[in-house]
């Protein structure tokens, strides 16, 4: 299991380096020229005066594997992410000001969504082709199909313009603990970032769930006179839970594109709508800082899901000490 | 579950493939495994083809076929309602003789929108765009993630290590984020969103395409093929690519559905098809803006319409793949 860890985190510090090259990398396929930013932070009628000082100034007129060299060395040994072009905060800074807010946003909807999308594709599939179940599948099936700032318009137009009044806005402080301190304005973002991923993994469980009933191993143990709650608990339910646990790992991304829209919907200040801004104005090291932290923050997701697929799964664990 | 796709394949290689040396496959193997061409006779005792049998299970499933239908329906609606009855979607009425914001009237049957454009004629004009780009990326996803997949799983090796870091660096950045970024440096034309959605959405599609290819290539009788000489391009063409086509199809028509969603994002976000054409995402994010002041005409119709294509067209990829699922042939 430790060698297997090792080597994961040796594929995942590769797997960062490519990320690292690629965001670097996109503004030199910038249309205007790697210059361009410079007429976003100047204004559109700078004079090529000033825009060659702050070329000068950001460096951008050393070749390209100097920058990158000098990028990775400034990362790796000095953990400096570099500054903002359009904010007067460095790429840290912002990081640090917005991570926490997105990351208790996505967190909680991912430990929402894996209580209640389990036990639900689990009972789905335990009363498969009843009314329950078809009404589950066909919701999850049109929530699945709606774009995610429609449903957030409705969700706002049923429960906060509607029948009853939830605030349409979480509290727009910075504090990353708000979601303690005032748990009702976070009840609709939450909330619908969940039901989102809900739709998805229920059907996903529902799935597995089904195909690990028809195994041997549960008539056997149907036979050996277990009760069916015993059944679908301890044994469908274990066997059922590594692909769950690598779905789950691998939502990290998408989780964060859909905290991007709920953010931008009910107007949460975080990760998302500052990569929106800091794109909108061609401030790369922002993009890049937040890109490299996401991918991070996947990688790691990953791994976790691996080792708790060892956890689950005793086979892949022994494997591992081979 | 291995061994029944492995004797289905071998059945089909048998009523199919002249290529292969016949008493080799059909003579040992199969009979070993006992293989009776039950209920892949027709009446008379004809061999029905494959694909006759998966159209046979596709046209079952009552839904499926309704899904087909309403497809068909809204593409005819939007490529064809422009004609039959024109309406100005691209100029303003400054003299305020269109009415802004009208409810549905005879003249504007799903009303007018915060421009004064005729509603039911913008969703045709939308829809244009949505469904193109959504299909011809789709398409692109297809393609790519197909020969991706083919080229990791088939050569192995330190390339596919490479091919396959590679795509989990792609999959470890948040597909918006990428496309946010992509579509704020380069270019909004529908041309470049077919390209961008299409290039940035076949890293799933790879994945999968690579595992069939790893799996199939060290069956039995892609190892028989070998074993007679066969090149890894024949193997490629004549066993790989046809066992892998259900999930290529399958996934590929969940990507055209993905494809659509994510204009409709773009769109949202301001960033989809620009002015003076539009797209459903632009249109959605336009009419909620009205949403509060109860013009429920400029986003419920074309909500309902949008919902339903995407749903559409993921319950046909769920038909797909049952009519691809080997064990339900049996039946």
């Amino acid at each position: 299991m430790f060698a297997y860890i090792v080597r994961r985190l040796a594929q995942s510090v590769v797997v960062l380096f490519i990320v690292l090259v690629f965001t670097f990398t996109l503004p030199y396929f910038e249309p205007h020229g790697i210059l361009a930013p410079a007429y976003v932070v100047l204004g559109t009628k700078a004079s090529p005066a000033n825009v060659h000082t702050w070329g000068v100034q950001h460096g951008m007129y050393h070749p390209y594997i100097v920058r990158l060299w000098n990028y990775i060395v400034q990362v790796v040994w000095h953990r400096n992410l570099g500054f903002s072009y359009k904010q007067n905060l460095s790429v840290w800074g912002i990081i640090s000001l917005y991570v926490p807010r997105t990351v208790w946003l996505a967190l909680t909807a991912l430990v929402l969504t894996f209580i209640i999308a389990v036990p639900l594709g689990i009972f789905q599939a335990n009363k498969r082709n009843t009314v329950f179940d078809y009404t589950a599948t066909g919701s999850a099936f049109v929530l699945y199909a709606i774009p995610s700032f429609l449903l957030c318009l409705l969700v706002l137009q049923v429960f906060s313009f509607g029948i009853v009044h939830l605030p349409a806005s979480p509290p727009s402080g910075v504090a990353p603990w708000a979601i303690f301190t005032d748990p009702v304005g976070f009840i609709l973002p939450v909330g619908t970032l969940t039901l989102l991923s809900v739709a998805l993994i229920s059907r996903f469980m529902r799935g597995t769930v089904l195909e690990v009933l028809v195994q041997d191993y549960i008539r056997t143990a149907r036979a050996k006179g277990c009760s069916n709650r015993r059944v679908l608990f301890a044994h469908a339910f274990r066997n059922a839970l590594g692909p769950i646990v690598t779905i789950l790992g691998l939502s990290i991304p998408a989780l964060f594109g859909g905290a991007l829209i709920i953010e931008s919907v009910f107007n949460y200040a975080g990760l998302g709508i500052e990569t929106v801004n800091a794109a909108t104005y061609l401030d790369s090291p922002t993009v890049l800082g937040i890109t490299l932290l996401v991918s991070i923050f996947t990688l790691l997701g990953n791994l976790i899901a691996d080792i708790l697929l060892g956890v689950v799964n005793p086979r892949i664990r022994l494997q591992g000490e081979q | 579950m291995t061994t029944e796709k492995s004797t289905e394949e071998l059945e089909a290689m048998d009523l199919e493939s002249r290529e292969v040396p016949h008493d080799l496959v059909s003579g040992s193997l199969a009979d070993e495994l006992s293989l009776k061409p039950e209920g892949v006779v027709d009446k008379a005792g004809a061999v029905i083809p494959m694909w006759r049998q998966r159209v046979r299970i596709f046209m079952h499933n009552k839904l499926a076929i309704a899904s087909v239908v309403y497809l068909v329906l809204v593409t005819l609606f939007c490529f064809l309602w422009p004609h039959l009855h024109p309406t100005n979607q691209t100029n303003q009425n400054l003299a305020l003789t269109q009415p802004f914001n009208a409810p549905p009237s005879a003249t504007h049957p799903l009303g007018t929108d915060s421009n004064g454009f005729d509603v039911l004629g913008r969703i045709a004009f939308g829809g244009e765009y949505s469904l193109t780009v959504g299909f011809l990326a789709g398409v692109v996803t297809i393609i790519v993630g197909t020969i991706y997949g083919m080229v990791s799983g088939f050569v192995g090796g330190i390339v596919d290590t490479v091919l396959m870091r590679i795509l989990d660096a792609a999959l470890s950045i948040p597909l918006l984020f990428l496309l946010i970024t992509l579509v704020t440096l380069f270019s909004r034309s529908a041309t470049f969103l077919i390209l961008l959605i299409g290039l940035t959405g076949w890293f799933g599609n790879a994945r999968i395409v690579r595992g069939d290819a790893l799996l199939i290539r060290r069956l039995e009788y892609s190892q028989a093929a070998t074993a007679m000489g066969a090149t890894k391009w024949h193997i490629i063409r004549r066993h790989v690519f046809p066992n892998s086509i259900s999930n290529i199809v399958t996934v590929g028509t969940f990507s055209v559905a993905d494809a659509i969603l994510f204009l409709s994002t773009l769109g949202f976000l301001g960033l989809g098809i620009q002015p003076p054409n539009t797209d459903w995402g632009t249109m959605l994010q336009n009419g909620s803006d009205q949403i509060a002041n109860g013009y429920w005409w400029e986003i419920y119709p074309l909500a309902a319409i949008f919902i339903l294509v995407v749903v559409a067209i993921n319950y046909i990829g769920d038909a797909l793949r049952d009519a691809f699922e080997v064990r339900l042939i049996e039946r």
